[in-house]
């Protein structure tokens, strides 16, 4: 698919289905239905339509993941009776969830309780919207496509804190408490960890990351910051060994204990949303995004949408990962969780942070070979 | 003398190892269930399938994480309506008072035959009563499906007990021996007026009234009013079941030891 | 924020059980706490004076739904002393064998229910996957995987199924490489050491003065086991180790625990061997018509009043895997017992989590009371 981009496509959906409109009812030359903002606002709403559906798919395919790689990994199948496989497993407990009362406990606070759902949604959706998936699939060419990602990532706490707040409920209160402060004290090596990408692709546009990368991915040379950003986003994300907000076994189901049906629905579709992303965000800054290494056969990577597809197997595999280790390890506490956050991975992000300088300033690798542009230093 | 255990030193001094070894416990454990997890799909898959049969023995290698339903497992009861002799037995044997009585076509009309009614939303699968049943018609299969929206449903009457004996499900294979000092129905004769009420009742029809001597009446002394008739129970016939005690009315029958 | 009261419990995840923890916070330690029991109160020890000896038995398993068989036992060895009645050899070699399968069982229930209240997700179907393996064992010969009814006044309801010796060796085997894995997953990783390591500190004058018993006794370093100090059924024919730690903390705990584990499959195998060896009777040659198999029928008045049976009192002592479990029962002279009375060493396990609960976080509280080993049904009972 090279040259065509998701826009265009949208815009040739657009159009089309406007020369259907205007076929069938046949208008003068010069009427709205040629008008290009017409034709501009439509492709836009495809677009947001596209991108609706791919992320609510991912996310509900990602699900699909967890709970069958976990089922295996517990000696068990996970979901299997709904469609081949328990593929539509999810789909059902959403219509489930969809069917279902929600209650609102009777002294919360009604803006809070209703709006936190729906604002931890939105902002995990825009995310989504402006990553680029392929060389076609982006957002609009944002030149700081990364730091608006990571700006809309850091919302999820005040919106968290709100409704857990709203909920009047002490497990509530103290998930949303936890929450807030893990997910600060994770921001910051987060934003080290991508800074030290930064600096050594030279650019805040994923795309241009991911472009960077195509002689070889930045794992190998940026270890310590893959491994920062890892651990930040399992924190970020509230997974296990890092789940304290939602920690079951003292907290009940932590911040959102009151949220049931459709609103228990956003909250987990917005984490897996979110876990979607921040496996995105490992493979646009790690693994080289859509980009596959020169060595693989060419058969591999030329098929129609190979970009979209080998960009979807690193993204699950990464999400197995934290899927793998979300079965083994054991969680935290919170007072050592903030104490490893600030007191290790700050100081190892900074680590990141001069290890990626000075790749940048002698400008080789004896291993990874040379870094093909110094940045924009 | 067991050595202390102590878990005071750390297990190892490698970090690394401190996240990679559970790890790879959980990968090793996803290598061995990636084709054949230790699940069975219950309801399309069953324990009592034939197939599974053995899973455990040791000829099939390793144990897995499925056993079988076996020959004994106490669940449902059956019941053979035919050889049920009503002796109430069941329904005294049981904790939870679940089982009663209740007649069944086919009887004497004069003395109906009784067979029990489970109440299987009561019952606790102790197994007491097919323990105590002297004929072995009352026996517990190895059928555990018993979920229903009624709970009317949940009451199994002695019909519906018979079809799940006809269904000829796996019964539980042991049989339990009786004690060799076992006590035996012994009459008091002095009480008793001859009346044949427990023979009438005795439901292995072991009691035989046999005729006694009418003694003579010595001049002044009154003869009690009674048929002179005695109860002479088989031993090796009666079940124990003490209907007969508790249909006395003179209350002259009584567990004891025979001599 | 100012101090406040939660409530873990009635329904809460880390009671496993129906009990309600008061924990006073501040922030998120813990400054006070007020556990509340009763809520599955089910007036076991009174319903025992209305049954029949034999009958007892369904009480008990449902006393301590993980550890059914040690219960029985408990209550079988205080009725046989109240009734002057002697089991045959083989069926105290085949309680032994109940009780330590039980006892397997039991810990690997507890193994799972902890690491899943520490969060570790896996373990928690490793544990159970593998006590299926002991219930498959119990189903093959008593009937039933959890309500058991096997254990009768004077013996045992029925022997071994031919070839149980040879799968229940196959199982031990299997068993005792999986306890390994276990260490793997929990102790081989540090971040459950620095939940689990000193928390929850209850050391051995504060155990004895609050009468906790078991594993948590022995994890403090008092070398206590009943089934060394006052050896009941076959226990002093069998040879073993008591599991004893030092740390007084959770980890210490887990310790004793996986111990005790591997220290059952040594009894077993010792048990299954004098087994094969040794067949014979099962149930007391010299028993009461009326405790004999079938029953004679209860509740007919004027059964027993014409017959004199020796009266008794009977104790007994059993280690069950919570503890220091002990029964009494009095025998006047009739079919059922006249007083039967328990002591739930969870009871007094719970009772002291004031001592080992306060100054520690409200995560904390998981692990801590998940080390306990918590079964309320016989708190309650």
């Amino acid at each position: 698919m090279s040259g065509a981009t998701l826009f265009s496509v949208s815009f040739d959906i657009g159009s089309a289905i406007l020369r259907g409109i205007a076929s069938v009812f046949p208008m003068p030359e010069s009427g709205w239905i040629t008008n290009p903002d017409v034709i501009l606002g439509l492709s836009a709403v495809i677009f947001a339509a596209i991108l609706l559906a791919a992320s609510m798919l991912n996310t509900i395919l990602l699900i699909w993941w967890e709970r069958k790689l976990l089922g295996r990994i517990m000696d068990r199948r996970g979901a299997m009776h709904v469609g081949y496989a328990g593929l539509l497993q999810n789909f059902a407990d959403g219509l489930k969830l969809f069917r279902k009362n929600t209650v609102q406990p009777r002294e919360a606070d009604s803006l809070g309780f209703y709006s936190g759902p729906v604002t931890y949604m939105v902002t995990s959706l825009i995310i989504f919207g402006i990553l680029p998936i392929s060389s076609g699939w982006n957002g609009g060419a944002l030149p700081l496509t990364l730091l608006l990602a990571l700006a809309i990532f850091s919302f999820a706490p005040l919106f968290i804190f709100v409704s857990a707040w709203s909920s009047n409920n002490k497990y509530s209160l103290m998930g949303g408490m936890r929450s807030a402060a893990q997910m600060i004290a994770y921001e910051v090596p987060i934003l080290l960890a991508v800074v030290a990408v930064v600096i050594v692709s030279g650019s805040f546009d994923l795309t241009t990351i991911v472009y960077e990368q195509q002689n070889y991915w930045f794992w190998g040379p940026l270890f310590v910051a893959l491994i920062v950003f890892v651990a930040g986003m399992l924190a970020e994300m509230e997974r296990i060994p890092f789940d304290l907000p939602e920690a079951e076994a003292e907290l009940v189901e932590g911040w959102n204990t009151e949220y049931g049906g459709m609103l228990f629905a956003f909250f987990m579709l917005a984490d897996y949303l979110r876990a979607l992303i921040g496996s995105i965000l490992v493979v646009l800054l790690f693994l080289g995004g859509w980009t596959l290494p020169t060595w693989v056969p060419s058969g591999l990577t030329t098929f129609p949408l190979a970009g979209i597809f080998w960009f979807m197997v690193k993204t699950y595999a990464v999400f197995g990962l934290f899927v793998w280790i979300r079965a083994s390890l054991p969680r935290v506490r919170t007072d050592q969780l903030l104490r490893v956050g600030w007191n290790r991975m700050i100081p190892l992000s900074l680590l990141a942070v001069f290890l990626a300088a000075v790749l940048v300033t002698v400008k080789c690798l004896p291993v990874f070979g040379c870094v093909p542009s110094a940045g924009g230093m | 003398m067991a050595q202390e255990l102590t878990a005071t030193e750390k297990p190892n001094e490698n970090p690394i190892l401190w996240v990679t070894r559970p790890m790879a416990t959980a990968a090793r454990q996803f290598a061995k269930s990636l084709f054949r997890p230790s699940t069975i799909v219950y309801p399309y898959e069953r324990l009592e399938d034939p197939k599974f049969r053995g899973r455990l023995k040791v000829a099939s290698g390793k144990p897995f994480g499925v056993g079988q339903v076996w020959d004994n497992y106490r669940g449902v009861h059956a019941l053979n309506i035919a050889t049920c002799i009503s002796c109430n037995l069941c329904a005294f044997s049981c904790p939870d008072l679940c089982i009663d009585m209740v007649t069944v076509p086919g009887g004497d009309p004069k003395h109906p035959k009784k067979c029990p009614q489970i109440d299987y939303g009561k019952c606790s699968y102790c197994g007491f009563c097919s323990d105590a049943c002297p004929e072995g018609c009352l026996t517990m299969t190895t059928r555990y499906e018993l979920s229903t929206t009624k709970r009317s449903e949940m009451i199994y009457s002695p019909q519906k007990l018979l079809e799940v004996f006809q269904h000829k499900l796996p019964m539980n294979p042991i049989r339990l021996a009786r004690p060799a000092n076992e006590d035996a129905i012994l009459l008091e004769p002095l009480l008793c007026i001859g009346c044949n009420a427990c023979a009438r009742d005795c439901p292995t029809q072991c009691i035989t009234m046999l005729d006694i001597p009418k003694p003579e009446a010595k001049p002044g002394e009154k003869l009690p009013k009674r048929i002179w008739k005695e109860p002479v129970v088989n031993d090796s016939d009666c079940v124990r079941c003490g209907t007969c005690i508790s249909v006395c009315p003179k209350e002259c029958l009584f567990w004891g030891t025979r001599r | 924020m100012s101090e406040m009261w939660i409530n873990m419990g009635p329904q809460h995840p880390m009671t496993h059980g129906l009990w309600n923890l008061r924990v006073k916070l501040d922030g998120e330690i813990v400054v006070d706490v007020d556990p509340e029991i009763g809520y599955l109160h089910r007036g076991i020890e009174k319903i025992s004076e209305d049954r029949h000896y034999n009958e007892v038995i369904t009480l008990m398993d449902r006393c301590c739904y993980v550890a059914g068989f040690s219960w029985e036992h408990l209550y079988i060895l205080a009725a046989e002393e109240a009734l002057h009645l002697a089991p045959p050899e083989r069926a105290e070699y085949l309680r032994v064998l109940c009780d330590e399968f039980q006892r397997i069982g039991s810990h690997l229930m507890w193994y799972a229910a902890f690491v899943q209240d520490i969060g570790l997700m896996s373990p928690f179907l490793y544990g159970m996957r593998d006590r299926d393996l002991v219930l498959d064992l119990y189903q093959s010969y008593t009937g039933a995987r959890m309500t058991y009814e096997y254990m009768r006044v004077g013996g045992v309801r029925n022997d071994l199924p031919p070839g149980f010796s040879a799968e229940a060796r196959q199982v031990l085997d299997w068993l005792s490489r999986r306890f390994d894995e276990y260490d793997q997953l929990t102790l081989g990783s540090d971040i459950f050491r620095k939940r689990c390591d000193n928390l929850g500190i209850l050391k051995a004058n504060d155990c004895v003065a609050h009468g906790v018993t078991g594993p948590m006794l022995r994890s403090a370093g008092v070398k206590r086991d009943l089934r060394k100090d006052r050896p009941y059924s076959a226990y002093d024919r069998v040879e073993f180790d008591v599991a004893v730690a030092d740390g007084a903390d959770v980890t210490a705990r887990y310790l004793v625990r996986l111990e005790e584990m591997r220290q059952a499959v040594r009894i077993l195998r010792q048990v299954l061997d004098w087994l094969d060896k040794n067949p014979g009777p099962v149930m007391a040659e010299e028993l009461p018509r009326w405790l004999g198999a079938p029953y004679a029928p209860i509740g007919r008045e004027g059964y027993l009043l014409k017959r004199n049976f020796p009266k008794g009192v009977g104790f007994s002592a059993v280690e069950e895997p919570h503890g220091e479990a002990v029964a009494y029962v009095v025998n006047e002279g009739g079919e059922h017992p006249y007083r039967v009375k328990f002591r739930s060493p969870v009871f007094s396990n719970i009772s002291a989590a004031r001592k080992y609960l306060i100054g520690y976080h409200v995560a904390d509280i998981p692990p801590i009371m998940g080390s306990v080993d918590i079964c309320i049904g016989e708190v309650d009972r």
